[in-house]
């Protein structure tokens, strides 16, 4: 039953994805009553396929790949929706969306068959270090994007065309708020993200697990994480440096994510 | 709005009068109810409201049949204003009708205001509206048309873009001040020199928020004047660059022949701000900052052209969105014609449908003793029948009294009442005569 919630919550996305098209680069504002409502159903759906497939885990945690791409999506729309009721802005929806309703594709018509490598122990706590690093990583790329809807503004200023085009974009400061707070928002999910997958890895496996070159290159993403704020908070880096320094970060971040495919204690693996 | 009911309007507006004309008939809102009260007391006059602007006065009336003319309207206005019609008369628009409604949704959609989009005088509409509701001069017809006129400005607003760009000068520097700081609230604005455009736009800015306004002149008196006035600060010219840094937005004016700011200040400026956007308004000519300030990141500089070009552009997007807004309001006249054509047909249907079954019962009624030995069952197949034949013999005329309401056909629409109710009704009212 959780599959049919994730589909429909995958389609509603969907729906979000294209109709938030016309409510910011046509500047029909009618179509957010289709978008807006559309991404809190979906949402809605998307948790209750999330909160029954938790239920049915009690024993079991089927973590995969795809199903953690799907929470990601959860998490990404969840920001989206919080920077609707925030700045009253659905720009950032026009990459949100998509990029939720993509997340979510996968999972919902094409569920995976691997689970993670220690089911039976500690499934509340596994749950929490991804759903922790996972915030994390949607809001790197809120902030990421945000950081490229301030670019867009700004070339437009600069160009004095701004009449013309670019009235969809939120104003400088907020999408600099933005891009900022989802990045000090980020870095305490990380942490104990982090520090809670240590505690669990210390438990299961032993001090072998931080030689793991999974695990270092989270650290080094931890690093490059706070390093970024602190330059972001102390220089107010904005524009085209703070979408490079972003950008790095989101690679780290991809390199993690992508070691799964070489770790030797951090993968998941087919039953 | 039924048939012995006409919708007539007249006025002057900014096209078609003087601003002489106009405030010799310009209506203060104190007076307003009382003007709308008398017109409704015009001979003829059913419902009426007034309408009085700076850039208009119009008298939108609703009259009876027989009376309904743009003369008594003319009379109203020499007896209020003690002008002379012949003096009023070339400067007078008159509509009619259709015409009247489709000059009403214009109005109020702002396609016929002098700044195109403008979104006061919705406004102002709606507080003639109030006064004339407040009176009792718009009660019925009238009412619902003015209702109309408010959804269809509301759906010219929300379907085009017709009031979403600035078209003056100084609301182009507030947008543009919003586009970068999003709200202006709290926000510190130094002006340059202070000359009556700066100062114009500064209004605008503090309207939107901005708190603290820093003004630095070479003559101190007007400097003073000014800071008085927006409850600013005056800051002395050897002190302007170290204070700068702390605007936000800087207006500059001066007459200076050189440039005051260049693209090292703003560099300067954005480094002690910690990269905060500093946003430049040079009003001055010649210029008193470095066009190519612009180039440092997060510097932005727009001069007297730049804003210019802007609201330019900015008047020629709603002149495209005011075709679109055109086609809405045609499309809104012919849907509200044809709703209040096809209500009138409904008085004429309805007593022709009640005429009918009556002959139909007269007729069971006359024939009860020679079907008294029917059963129940045939009984009620006779009842179906005379019904279903009255219904078969009313189609062909309900359905050309639909069509001749809908088509405007008045005169079509008369005859085929008197045809199927009134002379139908006079000659085969009593069948046994």
């Amino acid at each position: 039953m959780s599959l049919l919630w994730l589909r429909v919550a995958v389609l509603l996305y969907g729906v979000a994805a294209l109709s938030v098209l016309p409510a910011a680069l046509y500047e029909r504002p009618k179509w957010n009553k289709i978008a807006i409502p559309a991404a809190i159903t979906g949402l809605l759906f998307h948790f209750v396929s999330l909160a029954e497939m938790l239920n049915a885990a009690h024993h079991r945690l089927p973590v995969d790949t795809h199903e953690t791409q799907a929470l990601l999506g959860l998490l990404l729309a969840a920001a989206f929706l919080l920077v609707y009721w925030r700045y009253r802005t659905v720009s950032l929806g026009v990459f949100v969306l998509p990029i939720s309703f993509l997340l979510g594709l996968v999972p919902a018509f094409h569920p995976g068959q691997e689970t993670t490598p220690f089911p039976q122990f500690h499934t509340g706590w596994i749950f929490l270090h991804i759903a922790l690093l996972l915030a994390a990583y949607a809001a790197l790329l809120l902030s990421l994007l945000a950081s490229v809807l301030y670019l867009i503004q700004e070339r437009s200023l600069k160009s004095k065309h701004a009449a013309t085009g670019t009235s969809w974009l939120p104003p400088l400061e907020t999408t600099d708020q933005i891009a900022l707070r989802a990045l000090l928002f980020g870095l305490p999910c990380m942490t104990a993200g982090l520090l809670i997958g240590s505690l669990i890895a210390q438990q299961t496996i032993g001090p072998s697990y931080f030689l793991d070159p999974k695990v270092l290159l989270s650290f080094a993403m931890w690093l490059a994480y706070v390093g970024m704020i602190y330059i972001r908070r102390h220089s107010g880096l904005r524009g085209r440096r703070a979408i490079y320094l972003s950008g790095f970060v989101f690679l780290v971040v991809l390199a993690v994510w992508s070691a799964n495919q070489f770790s030797v204690v951090h993968r998941f693996t087919t039953p | 709005m039924s048939r012995n009911e006409h919708l007539v309007l007249i006025g002057v507006n900014h096209t078609t009068a003087p601003i002489e004309v106009r405030e010799r008939l310009a209506i203060p809102s104190v007076r307003l109810a009382d003007a709308t009260r008398s017109l409704v007391h015009q001979p003829g006059v059913r419902e009426g409201l007034i309408l009085s602007t700076c850039n208009r006065v119009e008298l939108l009336t609703l009259q009876e049949d027989g009376s309904a003319s743009g003369a008594n309207l003319l009379q109203f206005l020499h007896e209020y204003f003690a002008v002379t019609p012949s003096s009023l008369a070339p400067h007078l628009y008159e509509y009619r009708e259709r015409e009247a409604v489709r000059h009403l949704f214009r109005v109020a959609s702002s396609l016929d205001s002098m700044v195109v989009g403008e979104p006061q005088i919705l406004g102002q509409v709606k507080e003639s509206y109030t006064i004339a509701r407040e009176v009792g001069a718009v009660s019925g017809s009238l009412d619902s048309l003015i209702q109309r006129a408010f959804t269809v400005a509301k759906k010219v607003r929300s379907e085009t873009q017709i009031g979403s760009n600035s078209v003056s000068i100084a609301s182009v520097a507030v947008d543009l001040a919003r586009k970068i700081f999003g709200t202006l609230r709290g926000k510190t604005v130094l002006l340059v020199g202070a000359g009556k455009m700066s100062e114009l736009a500064a209004r605008h800015l503090i309207q939107q928020g901005a708190s603290n306004i820093l003004v630095a002149n070479r003559t101190l008196e007007r400097a003073q004047r000014l800071a008085e006035q927006f409850h600013g600060q005056v800051i002395s010219f050897d002190e302007l660059y170290d204070r700068a840094a702390k605007a936000d937005i800087v207006i500059t004016s001066t007459g200076a022949p050189q440039k005051l700011f260049g693209r090292s200040h703003g560099q300067h400026f954005l480094q002690s701000r910690r990269n905060r956007p500093m946003f430049f308004i040079d009003i001055a000519v010649p210029r008193d900052v470095d066009p190519r300030m612009n180039e440092v990141e997060g510097c932005f500089v727009y001069d007297i052209d730049d804003l210019q070009q802007v609201a330019a552009a900015n008047l020629a997007d709603r002149s495209r969105e005011a075709e679109a807004a055109e086609t809405i309001v045609a499309r809104e006249v012919d849907k509200y014609q044809q709703r209040m054509q096809s209500l009138d047909a409904a008085p004429a249907i309805r007593s022709l449908q009640e005429h009918a079954e009556s002959l139909r019962q007269a007729e069971l009624r006359r024939s009860a003793t020679r079907l008294s030995g029917l059963t129940a069952d045939q009984l009620a197949a006779v009842e179906a029948l005379t019904r279903s034949l009255t219904n078969k013999f009313l189609h062909a005329p309900m359905l050309a009294l639909r069509e001749a309401a809908r088509e405007g056909d008045a005169r079509a629409l008369m005859e085929l009442e008197a045809l199927y109710t009134n002379n139908f009704r006079g000659k085969v009212d009593s069948p046994d005569r």
